[in-house]
């Protein structure tokens, strides 16, 4: 389903990555694109806006100044007034005879020419005068077609009443100059003021240089055109000469004649201005693309968007790399993370940086390295205390020691020392079931101290005078607990070495309750002293190391006080175990310290509480 | 939540879209006729313009009227032409008063008297109507301006010389005036005497006779002239009402050739009598003209345009305007050779 297939490609489920960029693409380059696209677009509005009321004005100058050339022109044929011998002429309604009214036409076509021709006023190329029958002429250059005051008397031209001036088109006329030269044509009543009678219509043919100098003055750039039309359309001046003559067709269409509006009508849209004469009627147009308007604009426009682009891009594969830097070690943490997942331990996640990323990266790789060490940790612990009990397994059951045991009680026998060996046997058996008996590794203290006891017994009924022995409990040893085996390691080695003074050797074994500086509180603590060889401070310094070490050791040398110490220290915590002092010659002290166990079931706790503490078995996931 | 997002980034882009492409072939930046149209234009009202002249009847103030309702007809105004029975003050102060009471804006007035006619123009003013004089003056604070048609000393020398011309600078003449009261005539006469003095010594002036503008008073006049001064060389007519009688008088006379006539008429007025030699030179300037030019100036003034010097009024020409007095153009002379040319 659509629905369906949106919901994938909803925002949450992208990658980090992915998320990133859109976030980037959504905060910079859509805002800024959309803000650069409105603030253009405004601005070239405005520009129109600008031009398009600016415009307007220049053109009304213009129409101005051609309307006051104009007027000077409409002024002129005034001058005919001055002249009572023309206006008599004028008066004359009929003639006797045809020499007579040629005579009058000479007069008044040289009156013409002298007024106007010849007269200061270049631009006019011919001048009519035409009353109800009859016609004056004089132009500048040859010209073909009807004259003007024929037809317009014929057609019933609307004559201004107030006797304006008023302007016609070439199109409405069928008269043209040599060269197809545009003109206009300016007509005026000229009116009998004395007898309030219309004395004829006067017609100015005006060329339209005039009109091209007063648009050649505004500033108009190469991409505009200018144009000047009638009010039907009709071209009278163009800025491109060959338009002249056409019509505008879209004229009617515009929707102010003083003003200006933008056309889409052609290819490209224009911005047209125009303004329409009041008293002559024609429009002067101006149009200039709007891209021609906005050149600049555009160029700027283009370079912003270009640098725009650029800094798009750069800042986009920035914000990639960006992005990649911070999901990268996140991707790669995961992938870790599976093979962490699996088992393996021994990953790294490398990090250089010092953000955030890397300081995760940091702590990710202390997380492992620690991980790493506790599962260690516990697993040499597992392997010490199995290897303790593996130990401790073999100490019960030494078979030299039961081979010499029996030797012993055989040559017992042989001397018929029934007693003894009753004796012998009964404790033979008891340090057998105390070996073999229940399972639990805390035992009372009383129970230890009888197996020792016995030991010593077995030893002394074996090495006779040259063994010795004192054990003083000074503790309740019926309530009080301990580890099982800690004390017969130690008497063990004092015998080994010390029989091998000549001498013999003479153990004392004491329990007592002290106050133990490392743990704080009350403790029990074991002494064993001999009187043997001692040992000599190097070697002391390398057995304490041993004892204290981490590492397994194999080997004879120590291993019996070290299995004792690292059973204790599993057992308690590092404030607890074996200590070693000996002066060479003079002998050795060993003690051992654990804390009161008053009970079976505090110790049983303590047990526990210590098995739970080094309960991480590298098979648990961490869940 | 997308979906509603993803719509009001489609609104807002649409909104921007529609911003920017037009809605039709145009689209209007300014519109410069807005603005114009912006600014008030007062309505166009028709006004009332009254055109009174020192009497009716007189084919002078005929003309007159008839280029005052020509004006009227062109400017789109309207024009109430109304005179006097007779050339008398205290009967134009009734026109004049009647007029008041109906409504308006403008007076024109032809002044018999200079004085008299003071205080009814003052109360025109009041009664907020727009008072100018033309053809005859009234003392300057009774009207805004006047309509003068010629220079006056102008018009008075030339028609002293038109008749030192005819008689050939010498002999007896009379001057046939209307009103002693009417300002013109009195300048004219002015200058007239001014420029007698000056140029032609052989030259007498023996009476000055008015006659009020009466046809009937002026032949009578002109009659009692030639006979008290037989000798008499010429006669000048002030008022339009002169030349025509003293032309009939001279001609009843058989004086014709002997007493020279000239001065102010319409040359309908004057056309047989220049053409059978009675007259010989006429002048006048056009009275349909005058009367144009009078309701022009008069729109004009209620438009809220003085006339200034050199102004170019349709269908009248260029003025000229010396302190508060228009002067219409130059005197025109009529002789036998062109008065054909002229209608009034």
């Amino acid at each position: 389903m659509i629905f369906e297939r949106i919901r994938r490609l909803r925002f949450r489920s992208f990658r980090l990555s992915t998320k990133l960029m859109i976030t980037y693409l959504l905060l910079t380059v859509v805002p800024i694109s959309i803000l650069g696209a409105i603030s253009y677009y405004q601005y070239r509005k405005s520009i129109e806006q600008q031009f398009g009321e600016h415009m307007p004005r220049t053109l009304q100058l213009a129409n101005m100044a051609i309307e006051k050339r104009m007027d000077e022109f409409a002024s002129l044929p005034d001058l005919i007034y001055s002249s009572s011998e023309i206006i008599s002429i004028l008066r004359k309604e009929d003639y006797g005879n045809q020499s007579e009214k040629l005579q009058d036409e000479f007069i008044v076509n040289n009156y013409l020419t002298r007024t106007y021709i010849n007269g200061n006023n270049p631009d006019i190329i011919g001048v009519f005068m035409a009353t109800p029958d009859r016609l004056f002429a004089s132009t500048r250059m040859n010209y073909a077609g009807t004259e003007p005051g024929q037809r317009h008397f014929d057609l019933g031209h609307p004559l201004d009443e107030n006797g304006n001036a008023k302007l016609l088109f070439p199109n409405e006329l069928d008269l043209r100059f040599e060269n197809g030269r545009p003109y206009l044509l300016l007509m005026k009543q000229m009116t009998d003021f004395d007898n309030r009678r219309s004395l004829g219509t006067m017609f100015l043919a005006i060329r339209l240089d005039f009109i091209e100098s007063v648009l050649g003055e505004l500033e108009n750039p190469e991409a505009a055109e200018m144009w000047v039309m009638d009010r039907e359309g009709a071209i009278i001046y163009h800025t491109d000469q060959t338009k002249i003559g056409g019509t505008d067709p879209r004229l009617g269409e515009y929707p102010v004649l003083n003003g200006s509006f933008k056309s889409f009508t052609g290819n490209e849209p224009r911005v047209v201005s125009v303004n329409q004469s009041d008293r002559y009627q024609w429009v002067i147009a101006h149009s200039i693309s709007s891209a021609a308007l906005t050149e600049r604009t555009d160029f700027y426009r283009n370079v912003t968007i270009v640098v725009f682009i650029v800094f798009a891009i750069i800042t986009s594969v920035l914000s990639v790399i960006l992005a990649l830097n911070v999901s990268r070690p996140i991707k790669r943490l995961s992938s870790l993370m599976k093979h962490v997942e699996l088992g393996n331990f021994s990953v790294d996640l490398k990090a250089n940086s010092r953000d955030e990323i890397g300081l995760l990266a940091r702590s990710f790789n202390s997380m492992i390295a620690k991980i790493r060490e506790l599962i260690q940790q516990n697993y040499y612990i597992e392997i010490r205390q199995k290897e303790a009990e593996l130990y401790a397994l073999q100490t019960q059951i030494n078979p030299h020691f039961i081979y010499n045991t029996l030797e012993t009680i055989g040559m017992a026998v042989e001397e018929e020392e029934t007693e003894q060996v009753v004796h012998m046997v009964t404790v033979m058996g008891r340090m057998l079931r105390y070996s073999l008996g229940n399972d639990s590794r805390l035992v009372r203290i009383e129970d230890e101290v009888q197996h020792v006891r016995d030991y010593l017994v077995m030893q002394k009924y074996r090495f006779g005078s040259r063994v010795d022995f004192d054990i003083a409990l000074n503790v309740d040893g019926s309530r009080l607990h301990t580890p099982k085996f800690i004390l017969q390691p130690v008497v063990e080695n004092s015998i080994k070495y010390g029989l091998e003074s000549v001498q013999g050797v003479r153990i004392a074994v004491a329990v007592n309750r002290e106050f133990g500086a490392a743990s704080g509180k009350q403790d029990i603590v074991f002494r064993i002293r001999d009187n043997g060889p001692g040992i000599a401070p190097d070697r002391l310094a390398g057995l304490l190391a041993t004892i204290r070490s981490n590492s397994l050791v194999h080997g004879k040398s120590g291993v019996g006080l070290k299995n004792v110490h690292a059973r204790i220290v599993m057992m308690f915590g590092g404030e607890y175990g074996l200590q070693v002092d000996s002066i060479h010659g003079g002998g050795t002290e060993v003690i051992i310290r654990i804390p009161v166990i008053e009970s079976a079931e505090s110790a049983q706790e303590l047990n526990q509480g210590s098995e739970r503490h080094h309960a991480i078995n590298p098979n648990d996931r961490g869940g | 939540m997308a979906r509603v997002w993803l719509a009001a980034v489609f609104v807002v882009l649409l909104t921007l879209a529609s911003a920017c492409s037009p809605t039709g072939d145009y689209q209007i930046l300014y519109d410069q006729d807005e603005e114009r149209s912006a600014k008030e234009r007062h309505p166009d009202r028709q006004y009332t313009i009254a055109v009174v002249p020192k009497r009716e009847g007189l084919d002078y103030f005929e003309a007159a009227k008839d280029g005052a309702f020509e004006a009227a007809k062109e400017l789109g105004v309207n024009v109430l032409f109304r005179g006097p029975e007779t050339a008398d003050a205290d009967a134009q102060i009734r026109v004049i008063e009647e007029l008041i009471e109906q409504d308006i804006d403008l007076l024109a007035v032809s002044s018999n008297d200079p004085k008299k006619l003071l205080p009814v123009l003052k109360r025109a003013s009041d009664n907020n109507i727009a008072v100018i004089t033309w053809d005859s003056d009234t003392d300057e604070e009774g009207r805004a301006f006047f309509i003068n048609m010629v220079d006056p000393e102008t018009l008075g020398r030339h028609l002293m010389d038109t008749l030192a011309w005819s008689t050939g600078e010498r002999g007896k003449f009379a001057i046939m005036t209307g009103s002693l009261s009417a300002a013109n005539l009195n300048e004219w006469m002015h200058w007239i005497k001014v420029q007698q003095q000056e140029y032609y010594p052989n030259m007498e002036l023996v009476e000055i006779a008015a006659n009020n503008d009466s046809y009937e008073e002026a032949y009578a006049s002109a009659v009692r002239l030639l006979e008290s001064h037989p000798d008499l060389a010429g006669i000048i007519g002030n008022s339009s009402v002169g030349p025509p009688s003293a032309a009939k008088a001279v001609k009843e006379a058989g004086k014709q050739g002997e007493v020279k006539v000239v001065g102010l008429s319409t040359p309908n007025l004057m056309r047989d009598a220049l053409h059978d030699g009675t007259v010989q030179v006429i002048t006048l300037w056009s009275p349909k003209r005058l009367g144009y030019l009078t309701v022009a100036l008069g729109k004009n003034l209620l438009d809220g345009t003085l006339p200034y010097d050199g102004q170019f009024v349709n269908k009248v020409g260029n003025v000229r305007v010396k302190g508060d007095m228009v002067i219409m153009g130059e005197p025109l002379d009529f002789t036998k050779d062109n008065v054909d040319q002229y209608d009034f």
